[in-house]
């Protein structure tokens, strides 16, 4: 274990990635994105989400677009939270092992493992609260 | 703990008195839990539960507890003969391994939820997600909202009554434990299969919904039954190719 496999993961210039779960074709996948351009700093796992997520991105998908397609790509398990320059994004996998709990109010959305790191929230009390559903894709995009 | 350690703690409230209120912004966690196992009946409220685990676990005694708010995982994990009342959601593994009692989450409830419970009844008035009842080992649970993927994986005994529907793969692997879901099923997990209802299930859930507290309003002529083909109990030796 070292610092550099710290999250967040950030490859792309405005995307950055938190990945609770473990992906078990990260190797292969980073040899793939390599070639299309994609440059890696660490051997960890969700740095290869989130060069893939960036990838995607570059060649035009919305985030919310990229993310479906992890579910082809991605093997493994995995329950992301994405952040782009006007987006936000939360997915899990199909088996959704990893814990993910949300919450909304017209002011925010947040996500997290566990309803304890939301709570002390403004306007807690108020808000929506869901898990998010396993391979589906909850995406946010703040308009300018 | 020792009870003069108990005594010494500022925040211990009068446990002689009924209706008492913990505090959760203002006593830890253990203490409040500490507390709860020391009495033997009461009525207890517990305030700003803010999402912490293994609230109210492991208790045993005549003991009514309200936990005004979301509760974090594990929440009346354990429980012995205690009615648990969660006025809020519960996370991961609400009511695991209970042994009898009442658990009642007026929201909804995480993953898990009465995961290997071994007796009395769970309610869940929301939604329960993936793997309701994995597990399941003589506890009731009654989800009044719909359950996640791989609901009742492994269930050995005891039943599990949904009102609404049932995510991928109810019941994969289940052994005897009886699902009755009003809803639609998307699919049936391996040797889990559709079976007849009758009288006798019929009354079972009848039972089931009224100790619930849906005495009349629910229909148990809506609701099917699932439980095992009993294909997986025993190794088939024209099986063995598939190994």
């Amino acid at each position: 274990v070292t610092v550099a496999g710290s999250h967040p993961f950030s490859t792309g210039s405005d995307t950055c990635l938190v990945h609770n779960g473990s992906l078990s074709n990260h190797n292969r996948l980073r040899e793939q994105l390599v070639r299309q351009g994609e440059r890696f700093q660490t051997d960890n796992d969700s740095e290869v989400a989130a060069a893939y997520l960036a990838w995607r991105i570059r060649d035009g998908d919305t985030l919310e677009r990229a993310l479906e397609r992890c579910l082809d790509d991605l093997d493994g398990f995995y329950t992301f939270v994405v952040g782009t320059r006007d987006g936000f994004a939360v997915l899990r996998d199909p088996i959704a092992c990893k814990p993910a709990v949300m919450a909304e109010t017209e002011d925010w959305v947040a996500m997290a493992t566990e309803f304890r790191a939301i709570a002390p929230l403004p306007g807690v009390d108020s808000a929506r609260i869901w898990e998010p559903a396993p391979a589906t894709v909850y995406a946010w995009n703040q308009s300018a | 703990v020792t009870t003069a350690r108990v005594k010494a703690s500022p925040a211990t409230p009068n446990l002689a008195r009924r209706n008492s209120v913990f505090d959760l912004s203002t006593m830890t966690l253990r203490e409040v839990n500490r507390l709860l196992h020391e009495t033997r009946a009461g009525d207890f409220l517990i305030k700003n539960p803010r999402g912490l685990h293994a609230i109210a676990c492991g208790l045993d005694g005549d003991l009514n507890i309200v936990v005004d708010g979301h509760a974090g995982y594990y929440c009346a994990g354990m429980n012995k003969r205690a009615t648990v009342t969660i006025n809020g959601n519960a996370g991961t593994g609400v009511a695991e391994n209970m042994m009898s009692g009442l658990v009642h989450v007026k929201g909804d409830a995480s993953q898990s939820a009465g995961a290997t419970g071994c007796g009395g009844l769970l309610v869940i008035d929301g939604n329960a997600s993936s793997r309701c009842g994995i597990s399941l080992r003589g506890l009731d649970i009654v989800v009044k909202g719909s359950v996640g993927h791989m609901s009742a994986f492994m269930a050995q005994a005891g039943n599990i009554v949904v009102l609404g529907d049932a995510a991928d793969a109810l019941g994969d692997s289940i052994y005897e434990a009886r699902l009755f879901v009003r809803g639609k099923v998307k699919s049936l997990g391996s040797d889990c299969i559709e079976k007849p209802m009758r009288t006798e299930h019929k009354k079972a859930l009848r039972k089931l919904l009224d100790a619930a507290g849906l005495g009349g309003e629910v229909d148990v002529a809506e609701f099917k039954r699932y439980g095992s083909a009993r294909e997986l109990y025993h190794f088939h030796v024209d099986k063995a190719g598939a190994y």
